[in-house]
């Protein structure tokens, strides 16, 4: 893997390792079903209902990811496509009993033409009888989250066309602002017919949002429509418009279809999530889509790291993991408690500390502030122990859920600010250890050579015509130790005070090359 | 015909006027650099012909074509490929990605096919790659092999130079726009990229702009110069003829010491 290949064999993925990647891949979506299984056979209701709701989540996020991530546009109105999604879904497919009830009940805004707006309208009046069975309900529902998906994308695309004309934060509060107004517009009486105002409809069924299999299967879905997007020739021009919007305009990149394209996908992806989303909560009510539930997902999404699909699903299971079992912190306990779990807390922290310092190899492992923590936490547990007169009665952590998971957030954006996995996706080199963080010795040597006048005395003429060329062994080593001189000589540089700058025959200085940013 | 018309080119900001009534033609396969004084309009220039600016009034026309009013990308399509002064890399992206994505408005597939990876997605893809390794081989092995993948970021400087220039020569434009190409490199690299600008015409055929302030690599390379000064072009000819003519001088020397100078060249005869 160095020179002496052909100058177009690019992919350095060795085949072997390639096919055993693919392996591994489907070893691991099999043994994933297999958990699931077995978390469904044995598992409480919550159980599944929270990975229900991780994979409802996760395909709200990774769409939004698409934008924030992947494009590098803030969004914040991705409620806004939600809902639009959801009560699509949910008008489409409630049930006759539920419309009923409805058009009874007095204070209902929906009409009867507005009520008999339906999947299973639709396919009757198209003579598809044999799906409006109860049997073939999940045909049923494909379609209507399919619509919901659809109707979201038209959203998308009104949203995104501001997004020419404007930037960052100004871009960021119109996408805010349009989450708001359909929001709002849909307790209007405009809208009131087909949304019935602000009751909404309940008596949706959870069939579907509350199942492993329907909503992992959208996961899926989503997942590789977006990821085969992302690593595709349309996902590096998305990013090149992250990195760089004139050079990427000026490369001959059509920066306003990139950027309607991105909103659209994101947007539809967001519809199919809001129909998971009310057939999870079983109705369709206007506060299901408050603009919290898109602060969650960025929360989600800058825990796990921005732009990295693998990055944002962790990042999504830690949100909905404080938010369904987080309970235990919003019980009410006694004051000696409360102090024993600070002290606890603190613990936690000085063993963080010192984990973290002797992860990134800072020295002194032991930093003072550890053992500030460590006494603080001593004296807490003093305290709680002796149970003196103040520590009586109870407090109730009302919001502690919100106030931990804030917390967190501000750790992960100290310690970690790209997040928990960063930019780069999960792959099978990172978890084995193969990604290399380097040029290796002889990779180094060959960059030596090339632009050593030395050992290279044609100097920088470099003919690729000529073919791969190859430094002997004992090439290699001089170039090796004529590197190292070279490096002496930049300390001697800088300690007289000048700024190490090559002389000028010195050859292309490639040095700073090999030294990482991480 | 020539390749590259600009006609009567004006463009103010302002109260400042920025280019004045400039005009030149490219021809195609010349090596043509614009240089002056700070200030003098040269890049102003560039953004007029990539269509960042639109002219006041004047026409620009590449292949005989108009493209005053069209959009950046478009142009791009054309055959007009430009780098910039101060490095414009995505700089998170791989050096190979960098040159891919100079390729995309090339591509013709949906994005849905690409999302399938359809066998003609597939076939471009390909041929994206062997057409980046290509323009990136242009710079010797420096950028080839373990490079491709690194990110932009851990690049040497000269390196990133290297790399842009190669992104803008994937994007198949005909004619390239370089805007200081040199700038920040050391002796040796500078004698390297004017090896490369002279085979970037001759091997690879194309036409070239240059905007530089180093006159060594413009007295190398150039075949023709177009001197700028205060928006409006003041001379135009060989290298030979331009450093001799004394509007020149005077616009990088002054008066005083441009009429000290065209005395002292009298005096020697050179003139």
């Amino acid at each position: 893997m160095a020179l002496h290949q052909t100058p177009t064999a690019f992919d350095d993925v060795d085949p072997r390792k390639r096919v055993r990647n693919v392996a591994l891949t489907f070893v691991a979506i099999g043994l994933g079903v297999l958990v699931l299984m077995l978390l469904e056979s044995i598992g409480s209701s919550k159980l599944t209902q929270s990975l229900a709701l991780f994979a409802i989540w996760g395909v709200a996020t990774v769409s939004l990811n698409l934008i924030n991530g992947t494009l590098g546009i803030l969004s914040l109105g991705h409620h806004g496509f939600m809902l639009i999604g959801g009560y699509t879904t949910g008008l489409l497919i409630l049930d006759e009993a539920a419309r009923a009830r409805i058009l009874t009940s007095a204070r209902s805004m929906m009409t009867e033409e507005s009520l008999a707006i339906s999947v299973t309208s639709m396919l009757r009046s198209l003579g598809l009888d044999a799906l409006t069975t109860p049997e073939t309900l999940w045909v049923r529902f494909l379609i209507a989250i399919f619509l919901g998906g659809l109707m979201a994308a038209f959203a998308g695309l009104i949203v995104g066309i501001p997004s020419l004309r404007l930037r960052g934060d100004y871009l960021a509060i119109v996408t805010f602002g349009f989450g708001e107004i359909i929001r709002l517009s849909a307790s209007t009486r405009l809208f009131a017919e087909y949304t019935n105002g602000a009751l909404g409809f309940p008596g949706l069924t959870s069939e579907f949002g509350k199942s492993i299999w329907w909503t992992f299967g959208v996961l899926a879905f989503t997942v590789f429509v977006i990821s085969k997007l992302k690593f595709s020739s349309y996902g590096r021009a998305m990013q090149a418009i992250r990195e760089d919007e004139v050079a990427a305009q000026a490369m001959g990149i059509n920066l306003a279809y990139h950027k309607v394209l991105g909103f659209v996908i994101s947007a539809f992806f967001a519809g199919v999530a809001g129909g998971l989303w009310v057939s999870w909560l079983g109705g369709v009510r206007l506060d299901f889509f408050l603009f919290q539930l898109t602060f969650f997902f960025l929360v989600a999404i800058s825990a796990g790291g921005t732009g990295s699909i693998t990055g944002v699903l962790l990042g999504t299971a830690l949100v909905v993991f404080v938010r369904q079992y987080g309970d235990p912190l919003e019980q009410t306990y006694t004051l000696q408690q409360w102090l024993a779990f600070a002290g606890g807390a603190l613990v936690l922290m000085a063993a963080l500390a010192v984990l973290f310092r002797s992860l990134r190899r800072l020295r002194p492992r032991f930093h003072w502030s550890a053992g500030v923590l460590a006494g603080a936490a001593v004296l807490a547990f003093v305290i709680a122990a002796i149970d003196p007169a103040f520590l009586e009665g109870t407090f109730r952590g009302f919001g502690m859920r919100a106030i931990f998971l804030s917390v967190l957030l501000i750790a992960i954006m100290v310690f970690r600010p790209e997040g928990m996995i960063g930019r780069n996706e999960f792959s099978w080199a990172m978890l084995l250890r193969e990604r290399r963080s380097g040029p290796t010795d002889e990779e180094r040597g060959q960059d030596a050579w090339l632009t050593n006048p030395v050992l290279n005395p044609r100097g920088t003429d470099v003919d690729p015509e000529a073919g791969p060329q190859k430094p002997t062994a004992p090439g290699r080593a001089a170039a090796r130790e004529l590197d190292a001189d070279w490096d002496e000589g930049v300390d001697e540089a800088s300690r007289d005070g000048t700024d190490g700058s090559r002389a000028p025959d010195d050859g292309p200085d490639d040095g700073p090359d090999d030294e990482r940013r991480r | 015909m020539a390749m590259l018309e600009v006609a009567h080119l004006n463009k103010s900001f302002g109260g400042l006027t920025a280019t004045n009534d400039v005009s030149f033609d490219v021809a195609e396969g010349e090596i043509v650099s614009i240089i002056g004084p700070n200030g003098a309009g040269k890049s102003t220039v560039f953004n007029l012909i990539t269509g960042v600016y639109r002219p006041d009034s004047g026409d620009i026309r590449f292949g005989g074509r108009s493209i005053v009013g069209m959009g950046t990308n478009r142009i791009v399509d054309l055959g007009i490929a430009r780098t910039f002064q101060n490095l414009r890399l995505f700089t998170n992206l791989t050096v190979l990605e960098n040159v891919l994505s100079a390729q995309h408005h090339a591509l013709r597939t949906t994005w849905l096919s690409a999302v399938l990876r359809t066998p003609s997605y597939r076939r471009q893809e390909r041929r994206m790659r062997e057409i980046a390794t290509e323009k990136l081989a242009f710079f010797g092995p420096r950028l080839m092999s373990f490079r491709l993948n690194q990110p932009v970021y851990v690049l040497s400087y000269a390196n990133r130079r290297r790399t842009e220039m190669a992104r803008a020569m994937a994007t198949g434009a005909k004619l390239l726009l370089l805007d200081e190409p040199s700038a920040g490199m050391n002796p040796s690299e500078t004698k390297e990229i004017t090896q490369i600008i002279r085979r970037m015409r001759d091997e690879g055929g194309y036409t070239i702009v240059l905007v530089e302030h180093k006159m060594g690599l413009v007295g190398e390379i150039s075949d023709r110069v177009i001197v700028l000064d205060y928006g409006q072009k003041i001379a135009e000819g060989s290298y030979r003829q331009v450093v001799d003519d004394p509007k020149v001088i005077e616009a990088y020397l002054g008066k005083k010491a441009a009429a000290e100078r065209i005395e002292e060249l009298e005096e020697t005869g050179e003139r």
